[in-house]
């Protein structure tokens, strides 16, 4: 097991007058790189540095086997994965933990409610893209769309019905043999709501746990004198040769924000970039926008949200979020303006 | 010449004042600086510590050849070279706020500020 370093030790030390009396609670902040594929960032107060070391511990580990558990290219000794359960589409269902089955009923819902846009059955053609944006990456001269007909081949088993979950057995099972589940859009936002709801029932109570950019706030923090006050979380310039790193910065308490962005990862054929959100319309790579931001209480909600509004048109995703209760978003279109759903720029910082 | 020696002693005072306002000036700027620092750690170790307000370059070679370079400049902080596939590191904006951080995932780098100019957001979402 991995020990987490605390890398960053006080930031600022603050006088904490709560309800229980004057006690000294100090701000800490730690990393680490080995999960998720990404950078996991958790800032947050502790009487000390010991007691934050631990909390930051119970956070790795609980990432740890979410992130065992829902990934799709890795073998974990004695774990099944949802690796495990693409490995076996069409030969046999696969008794997995009950936190695969969350996972999958809650994307599945998540798909049902942004009207299939965000199908974790479509890993058939998400492989595909993935493996020439990899190639494509290593060697830009060699780098090539995937063939049309391929796509729209595999596009043919990406339909969610054919998942079955049998919860009393504990199974999963992918009916369709060239079927492939790719919980990429959904599972690090998931997987971060579930362990903040943990970490908060061990008193960790005024944090932020970010995993990759998919940044979930607990409570507050506190300013110079004590007192309680939001978050400050920054969405990221698109522009990535700006010296302002931020297009906007919220103030957030008790919510998540994640964005969904084309200028991280994504390859270029004949000097035209190709990012990895896939259309499921077009199985190609959508066109409308530079990023999406998705504000809501839910992490996982966040994240699954902000890649299937990304999917759709600007007036379909505005109808979907005002009909959806405290979340909103904003979005950069491709030619750099910004569009906001109506309650949005209440969380902005003035 | 009693209201002269005043007048002088006047000017001596204020010249103490000045004195001791420059000096303790320049105090919180030296100390300010000099706790500015760019460091750079290779899988959680510490590879260079160096200062924010000195221009540099700074290669990073690892044992596996893994390379990244890093530009310090006027207080700004930026990849400018790696050999990682992705080379999110060489695309990341430029870095100068306290405890802002460029990460190159595959190789395990991180370049972070200390104690420079406070930073006004907690974290960025991307
Ligand atoms: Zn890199």
């Amino acid at each position: 097991m991995k020990r987490v370093v605390t890398i960053i030790t006080v930031i600022a030390m603050i006088f904490n007058l709560t309800a229980c009396g004057s006690k000294a609670e100090q701000r800490f902040e730690s990393s680490f790189l080995e999960l998720f594929d990404t950078v996991t960032t958790i800032v947050g107060y502790a009487p000390d540095e010991k007691t934050f070391t631990e909390y930051s511990q119970m956070i790795y580990d609980r990432l740890e086997e979410y992130h065992q558990l829902y990934d799709i290219y890795h073998d974990y000794e004695g774990v099944n994965n949802i690796k495990t359960i693409n490995d076996n589409a069409g030969i046999r269902p696969v008794k997995v933990d009950q936190k695969i089955i969350d996972l999958l009923e809650f994307s599945i819902q998540a798909d049902q409610l942004t009207n299939d846009n965000v199908n974790i059955a479509f890993g058939s053609v998400l492989s595909i893209w993935h493996d020439y944006r990899t190639i494509g990456i290593d060697d830009p001269l060699s780098a090539e769309l995937p063939p049309t007909e391929e796509l729209q081949e595999m596009a043919k088993h990406t339909d969610i019905s054919n998942v079955k979950i049998d919860k009393e057995a504990s199974t999963v099972y992918l009916e369709d043999p060239l079927m492939k589940l790719d919980v990429g859009a959904i599972a690090k936002g998931y997987a971060t709501e579930m362990t903040a709801n943990y970490i908060i029932e061990q008193g960790f109570i005024n944090g932020m746990i970010s995993v990759g950019g998919n940044v979930r706030t607990i409570g507050t923090k506190f300013d110079d004198a004590g007192s309680k006050i939001p978050w400050s979380v920054g969405i990221q310039n698109p522009d990535q040769d700006s010296t302002q790193p931020t297009v906007h910065i919220l103030q957030l308490e008790d919510m998540s924000l994640v964005t969904s962005g084309v200028y991280e990862r994504y390859y270029t054929v004949d000097g035209k970039r190709y990012h990895h959100i896939i259309d499921p319309e077009t199985l190609m790579p959508s066109e409308l926008f530079q990023s999406v931001s998705i504000v809501c209480k839910d992490s996982g909600m966040a994240d699954a949200l902000s890649t299937s509004i990304f999917n759709m048109t600007l007036e379909e995703g505005k109808e979907l979020i005002e009909s959806l209760e405290d979340t909103e978003a904003f979005w950069i279109l491709k030619d750099g303006t910004y569009e906001y759903s109506t309650g949005f720029e209440t969380y902005i910082r003035k | 010449m009693g209201n002269k020696m005043l007048k002088r002693n006047d000017m001596i005072m204020m010249g103490i004042v000045l004195l001791i306002a420059l000096i303790s000036l320049g105090f919180f700027f030296l100390n300010k600086k000099e706790g500015s620092a760019v460091i750079i750690t290779v899988d959680g170790e510490i590879y260079q510590q160096t200062e924010l307000d000195q221009n540099n370059t700074i290669k990073i070679k690892q044992d596996n050849g893994d390379y990244n370079e890093v530009i310090i400049e006027d207080g700004y902080v930026w990849m400018t070279d790696a050999d990682c596939p992705d080379k999110l590191c060489v695309k990341h904006n430029k870095i100068h706020y306290d405890h802002e951080t460029i990460v190159c995932l595959p190789h395990k780098v991180v370049v972070e500020i200390v104690g420079g100019e406070e930073n006004t957001v907690d974290i960025i979402a991307k």
